[in-house]
């Protein structure tokens, strides 16, 4: 299990993202995170990944634990040796100027066992294009194929928690959907998995558990069956509230809405 | 005609040496887009400590070259641990920086170590001088072709055959989605600059072995920067040209243009190539063309 608790986050000393976060992830659940844009879904990821250093970030408050065990203040290479937890980082990322095939292997890099062929043939299994392609340079791929070599690097990683940011970003629906149904079989073959979404209806269906994030506080949380009916949910996540047009003045009810519970 | 082929290829064997300097700035430019000001005093750091190993302690050269490449490594890898290392994921200008300050601190080190007088270097290496018609090659400099060109050769091999070399090119490319994926980028980092100094101490010994060595050799160094910005920051391969044009411009001006009483001009010729090709071609010639998907 990882719990956060009460994580405040700060970059560059000054401008303070998380405001005292709290949440929890099940082993072998799918926890869905939703949240706008600056709410701080992505600055959440990297404190628990260990690169929020790299970005000039401090954790000022609060900690991190996986199984009981704080993880707070550790490389991510460390996090990823010792407790299996990869970071899949939003924009598809891939090594552009490498093949796709010495993509897989550089993602292997933490590992010195002899397993690193067999695991790739597992790659190629869950995505058979990449099998076709992986001669090519990672850069010329299509945006799907790149997030799919960017699941498959962070299967190289032998994760048993996997974070997904945003793995739908500017994909055609099609694909979105292709992938939703391997991050639902990943997770059913052991891994647990954290999806930061955008696409809140998709992400919703697949997910056991949901968060809503806002200002760097979680204002909402549920079984995500249950969030789609929501009716704050629906409204500013599904864009499905009343249907009967609003006016301005009842636009802003959801400023004034300081607190959610 | 002889006297073509001559330069031509006095040139290209000083070229290699510059071409290793290249591959030296290059790599640590394509892992943080860093570019390492220090490099003379790097070479002067390197070729002293081989110095010391191979003329004061009188180890066998097969022994002084490995150690001494070890010992340049350590340095380099030791002088990224408190330098550089504390500013990953800080703006690469402050890298540049740090190394124009490491360079005057490397310098006023070697000065109160080994002072400023010259020391005779002289490498007991086979002789194999070449004699062929009207062409004549001295056998240093053919030692200095022949070890640039392998310790290149074995810096490709690193690179593009081992999983280390992988990761460097990871790196390389995003520091991020390496340490994301589990590559530990300081370690890497740190490994660069430890083959980059490795690389930079086999040029300066070479270098050094055309005559003597002292603080001043540090002025060597600086032909990097030609080399680099004509093959283009980025590219290996264009270290290897870059370095090659860099010594044939410089050997054809010293035979063709300083007759005419321009002497120094072979000094100032690979400048002079550096400013055309800039013109031309604002990133050098393999200068990296960006990746667009289409």
């Amino acid at each position: 299990m990882l719990s956060i608790e009460n994580l405040r986050v700060v970059y560059h000393d000054v401008i303070s993202v998380l405001n005292g976060i709290s949440l929890e992830i099940k082993d072998g659940e799918i926890l869905v995170i939703i949240g706008a844009n600056g709410a701080g879904k992505t600055t959440l990821l990297r404190a628990v990944a260990g690169m929020i250093d790299f970005y000039d970030g401090d954790i000022i408050e609060g900690d991190i634990k996986i199984q009981g065990v704080s993880i707070k203040g550790l490389d991510s290479t460390d996090i990823m040796k010792r407790y299996g937890l990869t970071y899949v980082m939003e924009d598809r990322p891939v090594f552009d100027y490498l093949t796709i095939e010495e993509n897989l292997k550089a993602a292997s890099y933490s590992r010195w066992d002899k397993h690193v062929k067999t695991d790739m043939e597992t790659v190629f299994e869950y995505f058979p294009t990449l099998k076709l392609l992986k001669n090519r340079r990672a850069g010329y791929a299509s945006g799907g194929e790149q997030q799919m070599l960017a699941i498959g690097m962070a299967l190289m990683t032998k994760p048993k928690i996997m974070l997904l940011d945003e793995p739908s970003l500017g994909l055609a629906p099609l694909i979105t959907e292709e992938l939703f149904r391997i991050i639902q079989k990943l997770n059913e073959s052991g891994i647990t998995i954290v999806l930061v979404e955008q696409n809140a209806h998709a992400a919703l269906n697949i997910g056991n558990r949901a968060y809503v994030v806002e200002l760097g506080r979680i204002v909402l949380d549920g079984q995500a069956k249950e969030l789609i009916h929501n009716e704050d949910v629906r409204e500013f996540y599904l864009g499905a509230g009343e249907t009967k047009r609003k006016s301005y003045k009842d636009a802003k009810r959801y400023k004034r809405r300081k607190r959610w519970l | 005609m002889t006297a073509l082929v001559q330069s031509l290829g006095t040139g290209i064997l000083i070229g290699l040496v510059y071409a290793l300097l290249g591959i030296a700035i290059v790599i640590i430019f394509k892992a943080s887009e860093a570019f390492n000001f220090a490099i003379g005093e790097f070479l002067v750091v390197g070729s002293f400590l081989f110095y010391v190993l191979f003329f004061d302690y009188g180890l066998p050269i097969l022994i002084a070259i490995p150690l001494g490449l070890l010992a340049a490594g350590i340095v380099g890898g030791l002088i990224e641990w408190f330098t550089i290392k504390p500013l990953l994921g800080r703006s690469p200008i402050s890298m540049t920086m740090i190394t124009l300050g490491l360079w005057f601190f490397m310098r006023a080190c070697v000065q109160l170590i080994w002072g400023s007088h010259s020391y005779s270097f002289f490498l007991e290496l086979p002789d194999i001088t070449l004699e062929l018609g009207g062409l004549f090659f001295l056998s240093d400099p053919i030692w200095a072709g022949i070890f640039s060109l392998a310790t290149f050769g074995l810096v490709l091999i690193f690179l593009f055959r081992t999983r280390w070399g992988l990761a460097i090119r990871a790196v390389s490319e995003d520091q991020a989605k390496a340490m994301a994926f589990g590559i530990n980028a300081r370690f890497i980092l740190l490994m660069i600059w430890a083959i980059s100094a490795a690389c930079i101490t086999v040029a300066g010994v070479m270098i050094s072995n055309f005559g003597a060595l002292s603080v001043g050799s540090a002025i060597v160094g600086l032909r990097a920067i030609p080399v680099v910005l004509i093959g283009g920051m980025d590219s290996i391969g264009g270290a290897l040209a870059g370095g090659l044009i860099i010594g044939i411009s410089e050997s054809l001006a010293g035979t063709y243009i300083e007759p005419y009483g321009l002497v120094g001009f072979k000094d100032v010729a690979p400048y002079f190539v550096m400013l055309i090709v800039l013109f031309i071609r604002p990133y050098g010639l393999f200068g990296t063309v960006r990746i667009e998907r289409v």
